[in-house]
């Protein structure tokens, strides 16, 4: 079989300067154009990071705009006193068993969608993407009703479960993409070479998804990590709490330690901030790569 | 049935029977959760007096370390109960209790203020209280000014929380600005607006005072207006007294600082920012409660004093009533002989002491007002008298409607914002409130019989 590739785009460069539409080339715009608007966007952006940062780093009660002397006083306290630690461990473990059953669904749900023609499948799809309008709110005494019939209230798995319940079916939209974008002729291939489906997927398919996976996965992970109402309903043990709710603890009817929820909010964050900053070129590929078919 | 085939539906068996197996042991693993029994429609019982109790703490986080203190010598003194504490987000608690009511897992005791008390008893979740109390050694040592809020707010004439401690607004004030300023302390209305002109310098970022535009600004507006109206009850007869003349000419004045006396940024201040801007500004004045003594001590110690509410000229004190907090038990409890164990002891001389001081909030046992620490500390004492004094008139707010946050937060809110910007006078904002308040007060009678 030939494939047809066509031909890369000619580069910007190529393209004469002063031409007649009026454009000017990259050369020719002042520097300060780009970097003052540029600028001034993050200095936006950063800014209430640095507040955040300054709060968590200065003593409590100094006005300072600088975060000096540097403490970490904040930090320790969340850490140890309102126990930051067992949040965070809580909370990774949410994040990554969402991540892993999420994403191991949407493969085999998205792979139904994508190769297969069944009945009601349009139906299906439609299903799929009306239940991204249901609030997870509305659907809170249901579930807690559910949950504690499998006597699960008070467990780290009802917050997996419905933390992954609500990423499926965006997950398996997404994922069903990225399966149609991969020719149907390499797993075909594959059947000839004496392969069954599920090894013909797991050898031919699945490395070519990588960067939908990586899409999938770090959505998955992030909104677990970030999500606050399941952890708060469905888990009573402190014990057993996730960081979203240990920051709202930090803030009382009528009193907020501002140092506190900073370094929490840190804390919070990090993870999430490091997970970006790895994945972000697979990210944005498999993001593009979803968006040809969907 | 070729062989290749074969292999694939012996695989395929083996798969579900893997996730049949997995399905199993994840279910069994979970299954030491808590099975979530326990909502409104629970009647529950006595039960032995001894065994676990679950105590929902409604403001978890900032007072845990003192509730597993309490709970921790309330299981030396009776070993055979065992509390399990759970910390639930002040935020949060409203919509955790109604998810519980709804869904099933109540707990035994919880924190329920008079703020949310109508809501969760006409729910029919809290047991009354009435004669445990009248049968406690906790009968005739609660304050009764609180006790009489909280079965005001309870809604039906009867007592559903034992009463703990109650906040009191507070005029917050920098005692070296006034000293500089050579100025009185803000003790009356008159002193107060005299100062929050005096100390207003807007080209060196200087207030004389922060007004709350944002989140819980209702509140706060209705203590400054009943305050300086001095009228001294929320009904005539069936009719809200918040319209009236009085309170409107009291509030535009209240209005009135706003931008010429405040930052213009107060009109989305919650207490949060508010607090923090004090503390870290130089600003004359803040209305908040006791509750953010301790932030001030951090930020501002031996620069700043707390006072209640000022006074009239005349020396009387007029001030809306503020949220009491108590101890609620549920009706669903299993275990509810246990639990009033609990709530008698976290009410009594030497818990309630201990969590007040903790808070810096003014104790709901009369023993426990009179210890040295309520006497050395200037704002909770002040608040104490204030609240206990016969020259203090409390308006009691209508916390027994159900529809009272939603009037006093979400509905109008918004509304006050408007009149600080100048574009909803002070007359039409209390007018739709009188409005609102008439109809839920009717409602509210209406199905009360």
């Amino acid at each position: 079989m030939i494939t047809e590739i066509a031909p890369a785009p000619r580069k910007a460069a190529a393209e004469p300067v002063g031409t007649r539409t009026g454009r000017r080339s990259w050369d020719e715009v002042p520097r300060w154009q780009i970097y003052v608007p540029l600028t001034v966007y993050l200095l936006f952006t950063l800014v209430p990071f640095y507040w955040i940062l300054l709060f968590a780093l200065r003593p409590a009660g100094s006005t300072s705009l600088v975060p000096w002397p540097m403490t970490f006083e904040h930090f320790e306290k969340v850490w140890t006193e309102r126990s930051f630690g067992t949040y965070f461990t809580n909370s990774v473990y949410v994040g990554l068993a969402t991540l892993v059953l999420t994403t191991v669904v949407a493969l085999a749900g998205g792979y139904a969608l994508a190769r297969f023609d069944f009945r009601l499948k349009r139906g299906f799809m439609l299903a799929l993407l009306c239940s991204q309008f249901v609030p997870g709110a509305l659907l809170l005494v249901p579930l807690f009703q559910i949950f504690a019939k499998l006597s699960m209230i008070n467990s780290l798995g009802s917050v997996v479960i419905a933390e992954t319940v609500f990423q499926l079916p965006l997950s398996m939209i997404l994922i069903s993409g990225f399966i149609r974008n991969v020719p149907y002729s390499l797993e075909e291939a594959a059947w000839v070479d004496g392969c069954n489906r599920l090894t013909a997927f797991r050898i031919v398919v699945l490395p070519l998804l990588r960067p939908g996976l990586v899409a999938v996965g770090s959505f998955a992970f992030v909104h677990a990590w970030n999500h606050f109402l399941f952890a708060l309903m469905f888990l009573s043990d402190q014990g057993k709490q996730t960081i979203p709710v240990g920051l709202d603890t930090l803030m009382s009817a009528d009193s907020v330690d501002l140092g506190a929820l900073a370094a929490g909010g840190i804390i919070a964050a990090l993870p999430v901030v490091i997970v970006f900053a790895f994945i972000q070129k697979w990210l944005i590929t498999g993001f593009s790569a979803g968006a040809v078919k969907g | 049935m070729t062989s290749s085939i074969r292999i694939r539906i012996r695989r395929s068996r083996r798969a579900a029977l893997a996730v049949a197996l997995g399905s199993v042991l994840a279910l069994t693993a979970t299954a030491c959760g808590d099975d979530g029994s326990g909502g409104a429609g629970d009647k529950g019982n006595e039960g032995s007096g001894k065994g676990t109790i679950t105590f929902w703490d409604n403001n978890g986080g900032v007072r845990t370390d003192v509730w597993k203190q309490i709970i921790a010598d309330f299981q030396n003194k009776y070993p055979d109960i065992k509390v399990d504490y759970v910390g639930v987000p002040a935020a949060s608690v409203q919509s955790k209790y109604d998810t519980a009511i709804q869904g099933g897992g109540l707990p035994d005791v919880g924190g329920v203020g008079t703020a949310m008390l109508a809501e969760v008893a006409a729910q029919g979740a809290l047991e009354p209280l009435d004669d445990r109390i009248s049968g406690s050694p906790l009968n005739g040592k609660l304050n009764a000014t609180f006790l009489e809020g909280v079965k005001a707010a309870g809604g039906d004439g009867r007592t559903y929380t034992v009463p703990t401690s109650a906040n009191n607004g507070t005029l917050w004030y920098r005692t070296d600005l006034f000293r500089a300023a050579e100025l009185d302390p803000p003790t009356t209305w008159t002193n107060f607006y005299k100062a929050a002109g005096r100390l207003t310098d807007k080209g060196r970022n200087a207030f004389g005072y922060t007004i709350r535009g944002g989140e819980g600004s209702i509140a706060q507006a209705l203590d400054a207006m009943y305050g300086q109206s001095g009228i001294t009850s929320f009904w005539n007869g069936d009719e809200t007294t918040v319209n009236d003349p009085k309170n409107v000419a009291a509030l535009e004045k209240y209005v009135g600082l706003y931008k010429k006396d405040t930052p213009s940024a107060d009109v989305n201040n919650d207490f949060t920012k508010m607090v923090a801007q004090w503390d870290s500004g130089t600003i004359g004045m803040l209305s908040h409660n006791l509750g953010s003594y301790a932030d001030h001590q951090k930020a501002l110690k031996g620069r700043f004093r707390g006072v209640p509410n000022p006074t009239l000229d005349d020396g009387t004190r007029v001030q809306v009533s503020n949220p009491v907090d108590g101890l609620a038990l549920f009706r669903s409890s299993k275990n509810k002989a246990a639990a009033w164990k609990f709530i008698e002891f976290a009410a009594s001389h030497a818990s309630n002491s201990r969590w007040n001081r903790n808070a810096g909030q003014v104790p709901a046992n009369t023993e426990a007002v009179r210890d040295a620490w309520v006497q050395s500390s200037e704002p909770t004492k002040l608040a104490a008298e204030a609240l206990n004094g016969s020259s203090t008139k409390i308006v009691q707010l209508p916390y027994y409607l159900p529809d009272w946050n939603t009037i006093s937060k979400s509905d109008n809110e918004p509304n006050f914002q408007k009149v600080l910007l100048g574009k909803l006078s002070a007359k039409e904002f209390l007018d739709t409130l009188a409005d609102q308040l008439n109809a839920a007060q009717a409602d509210w009678k209406k199905n009360r019989r």
